[in-house]
């Protein structure tokens, strides 16, 4: 079965008109179209470095508040700059792109305007045929781009690259985290507040979030997390969506070898973010993660439904995130009790990933940049790769968010 | 737990009360001649209009009941115009042209059966206000003024809108990178003070005559600091509590639809109660919040929907306020709201179901006093309904709605051009418009001569009752989530928007929205019209830039002081406003919004 076509879709700088370009981006999952959707309000340069990341086919922009003739060619233009003048560039805006101005932006090199009254579905046909069968051009110029082509033919393989250059041994250049847990528990929004942590903290350090969003076997997907990250919209992060292209538990079927591939793409970290994941999901059996973060949300159910959670056992952090509702203590105390009978010294911690400058965030960037033992035993989760030793007998060492790290939030930022 | 459950009760409580009321009309007998007696008196209080032909009419149009359940149905179901729950209107008598004389009756002076006292109407020489708004913004403030003066050229009250450019409605400076193309598009571009100064220059900004809108919402209170202070800086600081008009500051909606918020919402939530509680107290003629459907309208909702989110918002705010100490009475006669009306059969109705569900919330969950169970309501032509397509036609879907926001008792109305798919509206397009609303209220006899002239038919009656309760089965729903803010978080006003949209789109192309001039009766030359495009000249942004960098560099070192002042205040707990109105002497738009970014965070877009 072909590979689903790829496209980015986004809203220009100042523009909030984002009607038209969800109910587009619907239409395209419905035609089979895997869609990275980029958000509203975003400049050229954020758009045009996610197409090259994402390695898309097309970039669709919906434009409303003015302006379009030079923002398309912009996008264009940086698209070329970047040697990625095969990533096509199409787009509409109803009635404020007059035919005029679409004769205007095809001779700046952007592939079509549709205009107010096409329908849905003679879009949706356009941009299958159009750019379903996209030949990309090799480059060697742009080190994001060649990584990201590479990313799509072992995506496109499903992980199955024979004779492959990408090696499924993990290189030991970069540190792998992985966030799981249940859907909506803040895993996006706390890796984001991790990247702002990251960039701030290591002025020279790279990082990728390789990020999964679930999608069945031939059809669609919605790609939205780079909509909702705002931190990690920097040239010194890399940033890949995936769709589970009808693979159960969290992952694709490709993660695993572009997971090794990023390993040796000179990053320092690389963040994988599952989908939201059920009771007894365990995603992270490859070789490659070196600690695990189960992000929790204060909302599981009973206790009972706690016992359920199989990650609870392996997890090497714990995060009970959404602390600001009334039901996170409780939660608080059952999951940190849960672990004590585990006896395997996880860690746990409090946060709120929602606040700015959260001290429980705070606490889990310093937990996650711990200094690593590069020799540590390959293979084991990182469980022992702390220095920090921990017993079997160590309670859970428990960070709770208290009003003490207030300050010294607000020194960190004073700093930039 | 919000207080949204609570108003489902309040609105079914009132309902059985109504029918227990009908039921006790028509067998308590002193009852039931009380209320024939109270419906005469009514009746014969009403005075005579005289159409020019020379027909006599009432000036309030009453159903034609004499039974006692029925007339209780009426008086505390619906209740006269200008009483609880106002369901035919938030004023006795609104559109009517002045009464040579009065005739008979003296209807308007009667008291209300809630207290309030209607307004002397009857006799009034001077018509009153014109409902007529006029939204507009283009290029720079000097530019708009010039428009501004042109549209008010006739008005006898000056009620002047004002549309931001895409930098300004997101926080930006006209310097920052990237949006140098964006300067003046769509609206005007305000930078400083000095920009306010300029935007409204030539008006009286303390005279009762005028008033000033501002649609902005993400940085609503700096530029709502902006306008104080341009104010202070032309008229003293006396003009200060004369200050009359609306600035829209409605975050939820923002979250919901319109995608301006600019700082993360608990914050944006803060320095907008900050606004509202200052503003409350300081400038009593001042509508610092317009609680707005119209986006959510826009951005593709049902009716149902707009008008339950709409409602659901406001009566968020209400709940934080009160939180906060402030009294109702103090804030409550101070919020006014803005819906879109366009031609889905629901607005025969919305603002209507809209007007008493708001008033039942309001009187009996938030205890607030006539004043503040008043639903104000602006009302918007739907620019979604309005077609590129043969879009000369889009006079005529306007002239639909405004028939329609008008038979729903909208307190003012903004209608659109028909150019509207294209660009900002051009003059001679916005000038057809205007005399739409002209034609109908000032030409045609339908408004002018009558209350209640179309209120009330068995078919309206039917829209009310389904619209009724479909907006309550979204407040369960809603507050299933934990209310406005559980679901917002949850993303459920916005998924169901989109859906929504998505399904408006399909029907479309799929036949079951037929449209005119494009799926039905499509013309052979299907050609977009020919239409001059409003585009602000590089010259004039180049111009916007330098004035704000001369603005900056003559304010180096103060603002940098205002700017560490305010981080302090909104560190603390105290009201952000006072800072707010220190700053914007000396800071752009720009340097307080990203100031504030920096201690608060940004906002993480909800798509
Ligand atoms: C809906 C709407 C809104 C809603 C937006 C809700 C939302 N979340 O999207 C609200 C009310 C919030 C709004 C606000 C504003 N709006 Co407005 N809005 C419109 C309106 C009425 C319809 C646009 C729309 O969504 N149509 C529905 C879509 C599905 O149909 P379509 O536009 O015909 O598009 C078709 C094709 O072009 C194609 N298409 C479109 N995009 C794309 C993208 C891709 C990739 C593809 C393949 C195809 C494609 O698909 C459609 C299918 O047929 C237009 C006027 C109009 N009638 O068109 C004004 C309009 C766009 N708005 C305008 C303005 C000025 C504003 C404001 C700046 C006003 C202000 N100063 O406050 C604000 C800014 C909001 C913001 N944050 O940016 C102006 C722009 C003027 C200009 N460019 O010169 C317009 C033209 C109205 C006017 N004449 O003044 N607006
Ligand atoms: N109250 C509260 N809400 C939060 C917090 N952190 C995140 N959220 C909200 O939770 C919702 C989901 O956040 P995401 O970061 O998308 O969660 P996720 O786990 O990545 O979700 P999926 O990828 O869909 O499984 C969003 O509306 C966030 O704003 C928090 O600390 N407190
Ligand atoms: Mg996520």
């Amino acid at each position: 079965m072909a590979s689903p076509v790829r496209i980015l879709t986004a809203v220009p700088i100042c523009d909030g008109h984002d009607s038209a370009i969800n109910t587009i981006n619907l239409e395209f999952i419905r035609h089979g179209i895997e869609v990275v959707y980029l958000g509203f309000h975003r400049y050229v340069g954020d758009i045009v470095r996610a197409a090259i990341q994402e390695d898309v086919a097309a970039v669709g922009i919906s434009s409303y508040n003015g302006g379009h003739i030079d923002f398309f060619a912009e996008v264009v233009r940086q698209l070329r700059r970047a040697g990625a003048e095969d990533i096509a560039v199409f787009g509409g805006g109803g009635g404020t792109i007059t035919p005029d101005d679409a004769k205007i932006m095809k001779r700046k090199g952007v592939d079509q305007i549709f205009f107010a009254g096409t329908s849905l579905g003679e879009i949706a046909q356009y941009v299958k045929k159009r750019y379903g069968n996209r030949r990309k051009k090799k480059n060697r110029r742009n080190a994001d781009l060649v990584l990201a082509r590479e990313l799509t033919q072992i995506e496109d393989a499903r992980g199955k690259i024979r004779n492959s250059k990408f090696t499924i041994r993990k290189s030991r250049e970069a540190c792998v985290i992985g966030f799981t847990g249940p859907g909506g528990a803040g895993k996006t929004t706390l890796i984001d507040e991790l990247v702002l942590r990251f960039l701030r903290n290591q002025p020279g350090a790279r990082l990728a979030i390789l990020s999964h969003d679930p999608s069945v076997v031939g059809e669609g997907a919605l790609l939205g997390d780079r909509a909702t990250m705002i931190n990690s919209q920097d040239d010194r992060v890399f940033m890949r969506s995936m769709a589970t292209r009808g693979q159960a538990g969290g992952l694709s079927p490709a993660t695993e070898s572009c997971l090794a591939r990023l390993t040796s793409a000179g990053f320092d970290y690389v963040l994988l973010e599952t989908v939201g994941t059920g009771q007894e999901a365990l995603p992270f059996r490859g070789r490659l993660i070196d600690q695990t973060v189960l992000v929790m949300n204060p909302d599981y159910g009973a206790r009972l439904q706690l016992q359920k959670i199989v990650m609870l056992d392996v997890a090497d952090i714990v995060v009970v995130n959404k602390t600001d509702l009334d039901r996170a203590k409780v939660a608080l105390s059952e999951i940190e009790y849960r672990l004590t009978q585990n006896k395997r010294g996880q860690q746990l911690v409090a946060t709120v990933a929602k606040r700015h400058r959260d001290a429980g965030v705070d606490k889990l960037y310093e937990m996650l940049t711990e200094p690593v033992i590069p020799s540590a035993v390959e293979g084991s989760r990182g469980k022992s790769f702390k220095v920090t030793s921990r017993d079997a007998s160590n309670p859970p060492r428990f960070a709770r968010n208290d009003g003490k790290g207030k300050g010294q939030a607000k020194k960190q930022t004073k700093d930039n | 737990m919000s207080k949204l459950g609570a108003v489902v009760e309040a609105v079914e409580k009132h309902e059985k009360f109504v029918r227990d009321e009908v039921q006790r009309a028509r067998t308590d007998e002193a009852f039931g001649r009380e209320m024939l007696e109270r419906w005469e008196k009514i009746k014969s209080e009403i005075p005579i209009s005289r159409a020019p032909t020379g027909l006599p009419l009432p000036r309030l149009a009453l159903p034609e009941i004499d039974e006692p359940g029925e007339i209780a149905r009426y008086l505390l179901g619906d209740g006269l115009p200008g009483e609880f729950p106002y369901l035919n209107g938030a004023y006795r008598e609104m559109y009517l042209e002045p009464l040579p004389e009065i005739e008979t009756g003296s209807y308007g002076n009667a008291k209300s059966p809630n207290g309030s006292k209607g307004k002397k109407n009857g006799a009034k020489p001077q018509p009153p206000e014109e409902p007529t708004r006029l939204f507009s913004g283009l290029m720079l403030a000097e530019d708009t003024n010039k428009r501004f003066h042109f549209l008010s050229a006739h008005q006898r009250s000056k009620r002047l809108s004002t549309a931001f450019d895409g930098p300004t409605l997101y926080g930006i400076d006209s310097d920052a990178d990237g949006v140098f193309g964006k300067i003046g598009e769509g609206g005007v571009a305000v930078d400083t003070v000095e920009d306010m100064v300029r935007l409204y220059d030539g008006f009286e900004l303390g005279a009762p005559h005028f008033s000033a809108s501002m649609t902005i919402s993400g940085p609503a209170p700096i530029i709502m600091a902006m306008y104080i202070a341009a104010a202070k800086r032309r008229f003293g600081p006396k003009v200060v509590p004369n200050l009359r008009g609306t600035i829209q500051a409605d975050i939820f909606k923002e979250v919901q639809a319109q995608n301006e918020t600019i700082f993360p919402i608990e914050a944006s939530l803060r320095f907008l109660l900050d606004m509202i509680e200052w503003t409350a107290e300081k400038m009593p003629r001042w509508y610092p919040v317009s609680i707005s459907g119209y986006h959510i309208g826009e951005a593709g909702s049902t009716p149902v929907q707009q008008a339950a989110y709409t409602l659901s918002n406001g009566f968020a705010y209400v709940e934080m306020l009160s939180a906060r100490g402030v009294p109702v009475d103090q804030f409550a006669p101070r919020l006014s709201f803005f819906l879109d009306c366009g031609l889905d059969v629901e607005y025969i109705a919305l603002a209507r179901v809209s007007r008493k569900i708001w008033a039942i919330g309001m009187r009996d969950v938030f205890g607030a006093s006539p004043r503040g169970q008043m639903f104000k309501l602006h009302t918007q032509t739907s620019g979604r309904s309005l077609i590129a397509a043969e879009f000369k036609n889009n006079l005529t879907r306007t002239a639909t709605e405004l028939m329609l926001a008008y038979m729903n008792g909208t307190n003012s109305c903004h209608s659109n051009s028909a150019d509207e798919p294209f660009t900002t509206p051009s003059e001679e397009w916005i000038r057809l418009a205007a005399h739409g609303q002209a034609i109908l209220l000032e030409e045609s006899g339908i408004f002018k001569h009558t209350m209640n002239m179309l209120s009330g038919s068995p078919g309206m009656k039917a829209v009310e009752r389904a619209v009724e309760k479909a907006i309550l089965d979204e407040f369960r729903e809603i507050e299933s989530l934990g209310g406005v803010m559980g679901a917002v978080e949850n993303r459920y006003q916005r998924s169901q928007i989109q859906n929504a949209a998505h399904r408006y789109e399909e029907q479309i192309y799929n036949g079951t929205r037929p449209i005119i001039g494009l799926t039905r009766y499509r013309s052979p030359e299907d050609e977009m019209p020919e239409i001059e495009l409003a585009r602000t000249p590089r010259a004039k942004q180049e111009l916007q830039v330098r004035r704000l960098k001369a603005f900056k560099k003559k304010n180096a070192a103060k603002a940098a002081q205002a700017l560490d002042q305010l981080s302090e205040v909104v560190e603390s707990c105290e009201n952000t406003f006072p800072a707010l109105l220190e700053a914007v002497e000396v800071c752009s738009l720009g340097q307080i919004s990203d100031r504030l970014q920096e201690v608060v965070g940004r906002f993480r877009p909800m798509v």
